[in-house]
């Protein structure tokens, strides 16, 4: 009998993404160690506590208890700087710090990926304490409309589109609050960048040696055009013509060298315009949220599973054969601010041929607020079907069953 | 395999199995399909993890089959009375000595609702219900100190209804 192999897993307390992780694991027949900032310590597994701060200290006292393990992974964002300091500790296949500090900040990536030829919106950087000719003059050198975004955000909040120098300052200013109600940094500069027009996907992979090795490409069929960004339709696979994803693709690829990163997950966002793909962001994980959930590949594996193989050192799935049927989520965008009630219709949505889950993530009487303030979705609606317009007018007809009651 | 089973079948491979894998279970199947258009289902993998969504896998397939008239899953039936829950109570013992006292400082805690076939289904209550870390907890703390404590469990498979939780003790922030 074969001995397990031994997974550290980081996992961040908040996260959607841990429970996927674990379950992952569980399916693969893994021995877990978890490193987490929260999760208690129950019976006699292990459960390293990570204290949030010094990640050199925290990775050099979690490698000296972890034991022997074949693998390191990060569940989610805040954990992948530990989860690199660490691997390297360990000897095991990581990427540089300073490409993970590099892909979580979107002014170093807009630097990286200029010196590199990345092709990409124009991009100006406003300092923290720009005036407001200073923001002016950025945004009419990114081109207007332009797009007005905080550089340590995630999900859409704090990004805002100006069509001209007026609304470039009000949304500055806007992102300020935000960034200052988010409790994030508000002496850090913010980003204006060029809008682009055209249609909009993701390609989430995983990169090994450097190349990278695509394994869904989710269309946005409801690409958003502004004030506001908030994401609902994916669907999977894409349905733009075989030339424009691979030029996306590789045009990732690129993206994620240039960052320096030369292992485990990629989620990249990019847009299509008249002269080929341009990079929009690019992250060192996987996709957000629940999402992963409405992906499923030959032999039934999740994401996740094919992350941790990854991690591992398994080969991946043979290109083509990646996700094995349409397949599609709808984010439910928070339609005002309040007090969150009830999610009303889930069973009329849940009736919907070709939906196979409904799963709301919001407690009841939790306080909600919509982009660009907010950072949260109320659920995930999951769709598969024969093909992708039927994924995509499943969702959109679910969608429209439900109801957030909202005080 | 009769119509019935084969349109159940259909409808599981179609719209349902994905989310059953996402539960743990490895596949779901039709064993058995009554004249009374009852549906006996069968997980294997981790079959607990299916058990709080059974409502919705009926309601499913319900909604795409219409003349079934209830949904089962195998080995699953009511909890044992009590003169044959022994395992239960050793269970909720286990619980009571060794998870509560630490989980209390999230404000959370178990109760055991039944042990079946090796199975023992737990229901997380107060900052656990809801918690982005409870998978965590049950997987990497209660499942394994159950199984290393009572030879006869196989498994625990988690009955709650995560998404009532209104006071989770780590709820994610960001999607």
């Amino acid at each position: 009998m074969t001995e397990a192999r031994r997974v550290l897993l980081l996992a961040p307390a908040r996260s959607y993404r841990t429970a996927d992780f674990m379950l992952a694991a569980t399916r693969m027949g893994l021995d877990l160690t978890v490193a987490s900032d929260g999760a208690l310590p129950v019976g006699d597994r292990p459960v390293l506590p990570v204290r949030p701060g010094d990640h050199e200290r925290a990775a050099e006292w979690i490698a000296s208890r972890c034991g022997t393990v074949d693998a390191v992974v990060a569940a989610d964002a805040p954990m992948l700087l530990l989860a690199a300091e660490v691997a390297g500790r360990l000897g095991l296949p990581h990427n540089p710090a300073a490409a993970v500090l590099a892909a979580a900040d979107k002014t170093r990536q807009r630097q990286l990926w200029a010196a590199a030829g990345v092709p990409q919106p124009r991009f100006e950087i406003i300092p923290a304490d720009a005036s407001g000719d200073a923001i002016r003059q950025a945004a009419a050198a990114a081109g207007f409309p332009c797009v007005i975004k905080a550089v340590s955000l995630s999900a859409s909040q704090g990004v805002l589109r100006a069509d001209d120098d007026g609304q470039a300052v009000q949304a500055a200013k806007r992102i300020r609050q935000i960034l200052s109600t988010a409790r994030q940094d508000t002496a850090g500069p913010l980003l204006a960048e060029q809008y682009l027009p055209g249609p909009e996907l993701s390609i989430d992979g995983l990169l090994g040696d450097g190349a990278l090795t695509p394994l869904a490409i989710f269309d946005k069929p409801a690409t958003p055009e502004g004030p506001t960004f908030e994401e609902t339709l994916l669907v999977t696979p894409s349905r733009l013509p075989s030339h424009v994803v691979a030029d996306a693709v590789r045009t990732a690829g690129r993206a994620a060298r240039a960052l320096g990163l030369r292992t485990g997950p990629v989620h990249a966002e990019l847009r299509i315009t008249g002269t080929g793909a341009a990079m929009l962001e690019l992250a060192a994980r996987s996709i957000g949220g629940l999402c992963s959930r409405a992906l499923r590949f030959p032999g039934g594996q999740s994401l996740e599973e094919l992350i941790l193989a990854n991690a591992l050192g398994e080969p991946l799935p043979p290109r083509g054969q990646q996700v094995s049927r349409s397949s599609g989520v709808f984010m439910l965008p928070v339609p005002r601010t309040g007090v969150l009630r009830s999610v009303e219709g889930r069973a009329d949505a849940e009736a919907v041929p070709g939906i196979s889950g409904v799963t709301i993530t919001i407690p009841r009487g939790r306080h909600v607020r919509p982009l660009p303030d907010g950072d949260q979705y109320l659920g995930f609606v999951f769709a598969e079907a024969a093909t992708p317009d039927e994924v995509e007018k499943a969702l959109t007809t679910a969608s429209q069953r439900l109801h957030a009651v909202i005080e | 395999m009769s119509d019935l089973a084969s349109e159940v079948t259909a409808a599981l491979a179609r719209s349902i199995l994905p989310s059953v894998i996402a539960r743990g279970a490895a596949s779901i199947r039709v064993i058995a399909a009554g004249d009374d258009g009852v549906i006996t289902l069968e997980a294997d993998g981790s079959p607990g993890a299916v058990l709080p969504i059974l409502d919705r896998i009926e309601a499913q397939i319900r909604a795409a089959v219409p003349t079934v008239t209830a949904v089962r899953l195998s080995g699953t039936g009511p909890a044992p009375p009590p003169e044959e829950g022994d395992l239960r109570g050793a269970a909720q013992r286990v619980v009571d000595a060794e998870v509560n006292p630490p989980i209390a400082a999230h404000r959370g805690h178990v109760t055991v609702v039944s042990a079946d076939g090796g199975w023992v289904r737990i229901r997380l209550g107060g900052g656990c219900q809801g918690c982005s870390l409870a998978e965590v907890t049950i997987r990497q703390g209660i499942e394994p100190l159950l199984r290393a404590r009572l030879p006869g469990v196989t498994g625990v498979a988690d009955a709650t209804d995560h998404e009532a939780g209104t006071d989770p003790f780590f709820s994610p922030e960001k999607r």
